[in-house]
Formats: C-alpha cells, sequence, structure tokens
C-alpha cells in the first residue's frame, strides 16, 4: 500500500507548488489559450479575398474596363489601378499588392482584327498564399475573357449555346477536396497549429518543473517524500500536470470539432485518443531531455529547439517527402509527426482503427524512452552534481 | 582633474557596456542561445526546406473511358513537374483504398463518357480528387490536371474548329484570341523555401536577442535584488547610462549576427540576393536596434533565469504569421495588424523581403523602416519607464512584503510550512 501512498504524497506536494508559483499557471493555460484565440480568429476569413491586384489599363477602351469589372467580381481579387508599370512594379516590390496585370495599348483594337494582343502578369511569389491565390485569379481571368471572345465570334458564326460551350470548353474540370471541401486555409493550419502549441507547451513546463528540482536543490526532499523511488517520484510528479495537459488537449478537440464545427469523416472520440496519446508522449519527450541533460537552461534550450522545429518536421505544411531522406528519418521522432498522421486517417479519410493503429503504438513507444534516462536522473536528483544554472 | 558631466555619463555608460558584454560572454547559457542558436538555426532551417518545391506527387488514375483522348490526357498529366502517375486502377473503390493508405495524394477519373462527349463535340468531364491534408498536394494536383486540361482545349479545339472549315491559323487565332504571358520574378517556381526560410531569418534574429536577454535579465533578478539591472555605485540613478551601456553591448554583438544571417546564410544556400549591400546593412542597423530596445522593454517581465522559455516560446511560431508572408497582410484581421505592431520581426521580416529578396530600393521598404524607428522611439520610452518602476518596486521591497504577509494572514495561508513541504 505503500507505492499509493507515497504518491498521493508527491502530488500533494506538487499541488502546493502549483499554488506558490503561479508561472505554473502562466506558462500553461495562459499560452494555449491566447493561441487557439488567435488561431481560431486570425484566419477567420478561410480563404483570403479580395487580394488587390494591379492593374496597367493602357488600352483605357470598353474591352479592358470590362475585364478590370469582371476581376473586381471574383472572390479572390480585387484591382487596383496604375498609371505605369513602374509605380506598379513599386507597389508589388513593396508587397502593396499581390501581382500586376499589364493590359496591352490597343487590345481590343487587336482582338477585333483578330491579331492576338498579348496580356503579361507579374506575380510576387514571396508573399506565398496571397501571390498563389492572385495567380489562380488571374488564370481564371485571362481564360474567363479568351472564353468570351470566342463565344463572341461563334455567335456572329451562327453556332447554338451549346455548341459553343462544347467549343469553347471541350473538358471540365470537376474538383474534389477530400477532408476540406471549402478549401478552407483556417481549417487546414489550425487542425495542427494548436496540436503543436499543445505539445510545445507541454514539452517546455515538463523540463521546467523537473528542472526547477535541480535547480532550487529540492530534488532529495522530492525523492525522500517518494520514499526513494524515482517512478513514484515522476509519476506523482507528472500526474497533477497530466490532468490539466489532457484537459486542455480535450477542450481542444471539442472546440475545433463541435463547437467551431471542423470538418471530421471520422469520431471525435478516436481524436481524444490520439490528443491524450499526444499528451502522454510529449512529456515522455520532456522527461527524456531533461534526464538526458540535467542543466535546466541546457534543457529547456533543447526542448525549445526541439519543439519549434516539430511544426516543420511534421510535414504538414512542406511534405516531408519533398525533403532529404535522412530528415525525413528525424520527422519519425516527434510525437506532433504521429498525431497528424494519426490526424489524417481519422479526420481526412475516416478510416478509423484499421488506419491509425500503427500511429497508437509509436506514440505508445514514445512513453519508454525516458526508461533509458531514469538511472541518471535519479543520480541527478540525489547529487545535485550538475551546473544549477 | 574634474571632468564635464558629459565626459562621465559616457564613462559610465562606457563601463556598463564593458561589464554587460562580460556578462554576455562568461554565461553559457547566454552563449549557446545567441552564438549557437543564432547561427546554427538558419542553417537548420535552410537544410530542412533546402529543396523547397514538392515534385512528382503520386496519383492514381481510373480511366474508365479509356479511348485516345483520356489516355492522352494521362499522358500528359505523368508528363508535368508536379505529378506522376503512381498507379493505374481499375475501381474507384481501389483507388480510395490506395489514397487513404497515402500511397497516392490524389485520383484523376476518367467517367466512362468521356470520349463519347467529345466525339459528339459536347463538354466531357474528368474529376480530380484530392488529398487535402497538405495543401501542397492539393496545388500540385490541381495545377498538373489544369494545366494539362488548357492545353488540351488548344488542341481539341483547333481541330474542332478546323473540322469547320477553318485554317490551322485562323483556328489558333480564334483559341489564342488574347495569349498571356507569365512572370514570377522573385520566386519563380513558387519555392517554399525561398519565401519561408527569408522570412524566417530576422525572426531567428529578434527571438534569440530576446531569449538570450531574457536569460540575463532573470539571472541577475536572482542573484540581485536591489537594483537589478543598475550598477550599485549608481544608487538607483543615471537610468538613461544603464539604457545607452546596456543597449550598445547587445547592439554590437547582434550586428554581428544579423549580418551573418542576412547575408552570409543566403549566400550559403543561394537564396536570392538582389537588394543593395548598403540599404541592407541599413535596415539591420535600424531592425537591431529595435530589436535590442523590444528585448528590453520585455525581458523586464522576467523574474527567473528560464521562465522566459516557459512564457514566451509560443510566439516564435506566431511572429512568422504576423509578417504576412505566409497569410496575406490583406486577410489579417484588424485586431491583429494592431497586435503585430508591437514586434519588430513584422516590419522587418517585409522590409528585407522587399529590399534583400525582390531587390527594391529604400523606397519599398519606406514604410516598414518608418514604422521601426516609432517602434524604436516608443520601446525607448518604455524601457525608461521599466527601469523606472524596477528600481521604485527595489526600493520599496519592505513594504510590498509586509503587505503580501499581511494578505497571507488574512487568507490564512501559511507559506513557512507550505516551504517545509516542497523544499525539506
Amino acid at each position: 500500500m505503500g507505492f499509493w501512498k507515497d504518491i498521493r504524497a508527491v502530488i500533494q506536494r506538487e499541488l502546493l507548488i502549483l499554488v506558490n508559483r503561479p508561472l505554473y499557471l502562466l506558462g500553461t493555460v495562459v499560452p494555449m489559450v491566447f493561441c487557439m484565440v488567435f488561431c481560431l480568429t486570425f484566419f477567420r476569413d478561410g480563404l483570403p479575398h479580395d487580394l488587390p491586384i494591379a492593374v496597367v489599363d493602357n488600352d483605357n477602351t470598353s474591352l479592358s474596363r470590362n475585364f478590370i469589372r469582371q476581376l473586381d467580381a471574383t472572390q479572390l481579387g480585387e484591382s487596383v489601378r496604375f498609371d505605369s508599370f513602374t509605380e506598379a512594379r513599386h507597389a508589388m516590390q513593396s508587397g502593396k499588392v499581390t501581382s500586376i496585370i499589364v493590359l496591352p495599348k490597343g487590345m481590343s483594337e487587336k482582338v477585333q482584327a483578330q491579331r492576338q494582343p498579348q496580356i503579361e502578369y507579374y506575380l510576387n511569389g514571396l508573399y506565398f498564399v496571397g501571390g498563389a491565390l492572385a495567380y489562380k485569379d488571374i488564370l481564371m481571368m485571362i481564360n474567363l475573357a479568351n472564353g468570351a471572345y470566342q463565344r463572341e465570334i461563334l455567335r456572329m458564326k451562327g453556332y447554338s449555346d451549346e455548341a459553343i460551350m462544347g467549343l469553347i470548353q471541350p473538358i471540365v474540370v470537376d474538383t474534389h477536396q477530400i477532408g476540406n471541401a471549402y478549401t478552407n486555409y483556417g481549417y487546414y493550419l489550425t487542425n495542427l497549429l494548436l496540436p503543436g502549441f499543445l505539445e510545445l507547451i507541454i514539452i517546455i513546463v515538463t523540463i521546467y518543473s523537473l528542472g526547477m528540482e535541480l535547480k532550487y536543490g529540492t530534488s532529495k526532499q522530492l525523492l525522500k517524500v517518494a520514499g526513494g523511488s524515482i517512478v513514484k517520484a515522476l509519476m506523482g510528479k507528472i500526474f497533477v500536470a497530466t490532468i490539466v495537459f489532457t484537459l486542455m488537449g480535450l477542450i481542444l478537440m471539442v472546440t475545433l470539432y463541435q463547437w467551431m464545427h471542423f470538418p471530421i469523416s471520422g469520431s471525435i472520440w478516436n481524436m481524444f485518443l490520439d490528443v491524450f496519446l499526444l499528451v502522454m508522449a510529449s512529456e515522455a519527450i520532456g522527461i527524456t531531455i531533461i534526464g538526458f541533460l540535467p542543466v535546466p537552461r541546457l534543457a529547456l534550450s533543447v526542448g525549445a529547439l526541439y519543439s519549434v522545429l516539430a511544426f516543420s518536421l511534421t510535414g504538414f505544411t512542406m511534405p516531408l517527402e519533398a525533403m532529404s531522406p535522412w530528415i525525413q528519418g528525424l520527422g519519425t521522432a516527434f510525437p506532433l509527426r504521429h498525431y497528424y498522421l494519426f490526424f489524417i486517417q481519422e479526420v481526412v479519410f475516416g478510416a478509423g482503427f484499421a488506419g491509425w493503429w500503427k500511429e497508437v503504438v509509436y506514440l505508445l513507444l514514445f512513453l519508454l524512452v525516458p526508461l533509458v534516462i531514469l538511472p541518471r536522473l535519479k543520480n541527478a536528483y540525489i547529487y545535485q552534481n550538475y551546473p544549477k544554472e | 582633474m574634474k571632468h564635464s558631466i558629459v565626459f562621465n555619463w559616457l564613462k559610465d555608460a562606457w563601463e556598463i557596456s564593458i561589464n554587460e558584454l562580460k556578462r554576455i560572454f562568461s554565461d553559457g547559457g547566454v552563449i549557446l542561445i545567441f552564438f549557437v542558436a543564432g547561427m546554427v538555426y538558419p542553417l537548420l532551417y535552410n537544410i530542412v526546406y533546402i529543396n523547397g518545391i514538392l515534385e512528382k506527387t503520386p496519383i492514381a488514375v481510373v480511366d474508365m473511358a479509356d479511348c485516345s483522348a483520356s489516355r492522352r490526357y494521362i499522358r500528359e498529366v505523368d508528363a508535368t513537374r508536379e505529378v506522376k502517375v503512381a498507379v493505374r486502377c481499375t475501381s474507384m473503390q481501389e483507388a480510395e483504398k490506395l489514397m487513404q493508405e497515402r500511397k497516392v495524394k490524389g485520383i484523376l477519373y476518367f467517367p466512362s463518357d468521356f470520349g463519347d462527349e467529345l466525339a459528339a463535340l459536347r463538354q466531357a468531364t474528368v474529376g480530380v480528387y484530392c488529398d487535402m491534408s497538405s495543401f501542397l498536394y492539393y496545388k500540385n494536383a490541381l495545377m498538373a490536371v489544369n494545366h494539362v486540361m488548357l492545353a488540351e482545349h488548344h488542341q481539341i479545339q483547333v481541330e474542332r474548329y478546323a473540322a469547320t472549315g477553318l485554317t490551322d491559323q485562323e483556328a489558333d487565332q480564334i483559341v489564342q484570341g488574347i495569349p498571356y504571358e507569365e512572370n514570377n520574378p522573385y520566386n519563380p517556381a513558387f519555392s517554399y523555401s525561398i519565401f519561408l526560410v527569408s522570412a524566417i531569418l530576422l525572426i531567428i534574429v529578434q527571438q534569440t536577442l530576446f531569449y538570450g536577454m531574457s536569460l540575463l535579465v532573470g539571472t541577475m533578478r536572482e542573484k540581485n535584488h536591489k537594483h537589478v539591472s543598475l550598477p550599485e555605485h549608481l544608487q538607483g540613478r543615471g537610468v538613461g547610462r544603464v539604457i545607452f551601456g546596456r543597449g550598445t553591448a547587445y547592439w554590437t554583438v547582434y550586428m554581428g549576427i544579423a549580418i551573418y544571417v542576412a547575408f552570409i546564410v543566403p549566400a550559403l544556400f543561394g537564396l536570392p540576393q538582389r537588394g543593395d549591400f548598403w540599404n541592407i546593412l541599413m535596415l539591420l542597423t535600424i531592425f537591431v536596434l529595435d530589436t535590442v530596445f523590444f528585448s528590453m522593454v520585455w525581458s523586464s517581465l522576467i523574474t527567473r533565469r528560464e521562465s522566459v522559455f516557459m512564457l514566451f516560446l509560443f510566439m516564435s511560431p506566431i511572429c512568422l504569421f504576423l509578417t504576412g508572408a505566409s497569410w496575406p497582410t490583406f486577410a489579417i484581421p484588424g485586431f491583429w495588424k494592431v497586435f503585430s505592431y508591437l514586434f519588430p520581426s513584422t516590419v522587418g521580416v517585409q522590409a528585407y523581403l522587399n529590399m534583400s529578396v525582390a531587390g527594391g530600393d529604400l523606397s519599398t521598404a519606406y514604410s516598414q523602416l518608418n514604422v521601426m524607428v516609432i517602434q524604436s522611439i516608443v520601446y525607448l520610452v518604455l524601457a525608461f519607464v521599466a527601469y523606472y518602476v524596477e528600481n521604485w518596486i527595489s526600493l520599496h521591497k519592505e513594504r510590498l512584503r509586509t503587505r503580501r504577509d499581511k494578505l497571507d494572514a488574512k487568507l490564512g495561508i501559511d507559506r513557512q510550512k507550505m516551504r517545509s513541504i516542497i523544499e525539506g
């Protein structure tokens, strides 16, 4: 019975620490709430709209003005008029417009004479999403203009409207977006950014709370309370944190998939499992880092490096397969990566257990990693023979 | 010999500056953050995103039409840079299973009437199914299929017009009524690394400076409870000298790091450097100054050595989104736009992209440079305020403590007992 008694004693001590150090609350709940508010409001448009597109209208006829009106009518773009290309280029270089369209002089005249006037457009690929979306919009506009022009000519030649559509647009592409039918950037980014922030907070707080025992020399007392067992000490110490982190994770899932109605093809209950495993695996990483480097500031620096890098190596923005093979291998060392693969199976495809069981195994494997450093951490806790700063 | 006030002021500031430099270089944690993180992080991001372009995304093809038109379409899609046809399936179920198993990232589907519709001069439909777990899969599949569609249109249209008795040239004139020319001068292939790494560089400068300085401030707070960052002999006066002296120390060190990050790193990895050297140097001068004052103000909230990571680490990714390099500035809600002006990185990154990567002159970063100057002045004033507040607190420590004890007694909190349980 001594086992549970010791653990309870550690938990009681841990609760006192929490009450005494408001920093734990400030470092756990406040950042998570901030990040949730940030992601859910920052990307609220889902897809940017009315992106400024510079138009240099050298033609200035009803045809070119009509083109600009139609551009304004699209959801993505909005025209900004410039008198000269130099001014427009300056605005694009300054990031004030996403792109430039140059309507050539005599465009209308040449169109009527079937002399193929050439439209030029320029994109700023440095402001990435804006540039890519403006690109999409401009391409669509030019093709529409082409279509309208062809329709005009074919009507004059006496074709029926159905025949015209077959001539202008012989092939139609019908796009289906699996897992994000509205092509909503907000859903896409928030789905992974927020679990990423959760992982970051857990790793840092775990390292901090275990490291402070070393820094303030209280680790001997901790072991004493835990009856001299590092396992009991860790279990007790992590117990309270695990409850708080898990609660945060569950609230996150409910917020995303119930309250904000993010599309999910599978079940939210399975996502509860995913986020719980993410919490546990992140704690295991935190313990491993401080056990391996029992110097709080070093461990925190490494933890910071690791958890910020996780955003890149999870591969939800730039897919991992575009990176070098050894970096792809490195990706598997991040719990967030496995959370993501689980997420794809459950949220995107609704594949259920058969789809994600492997990721569960991976995430559980993370729990074994701290075992390697337990003796080292115990020695550090007993002898306190590492620099404290 | 009696010296003038100005001389004494400068002498004090000089001593404080040297003293701060000694502190920086004798603290392993700060060295780790300034010189190891500050120098290795930019390299690391370059290595991670070294290819920068996702090519040959595998897709499955379900060709129920199996006609010459669909076969040609498939060949052309396979030949694009974005996509490769990895598997040919006989049914949608089979293809969907492959996509769920993540062996393919998209499906191209030709309904059985595809060829017949084309032959009857009607519209034929081709279906694309995209895995949305990364937007780059979606972008690749869509771009490949649409580009081929446009090329096919051209081909088919010319054939159809020819059938109506037009010559090839006449047909081409109708089909390509308004041809177009595409230019993407700063990032020709929409490379992920050019935009992302270029944006991250100055964020690394800001964040490492802030973390390192906070680490030192936290350390001093732990060691020395009186006149925390003011030298003893000034007895709580001389705030101006301290800010000037400390600022100079950090500015000098960080100009070195910023030059490395903004000039040498891009050169090492072949990122575009189209800007004028002196313009970029001027940008860095103001940016580092701004960041030093920014860090001075915010680090004054740090009371313990390590707590900066707990309190502010999550801001690093957020700073990236605030720059507008990824999510366009035009789509950022008003509140967050205002919030973004708290950080030098917001305007610093924009100015760096405009001048260094896009090759603009000073005028393309005019408003950003102005904002940085205003930020610097505001943060300088706030730094003074922070020092005065800190001074006041350290001078009135006793009174604050008795007030806290009274509150504890009222609430029935026994700190002594708590301490004994925690510390033994």
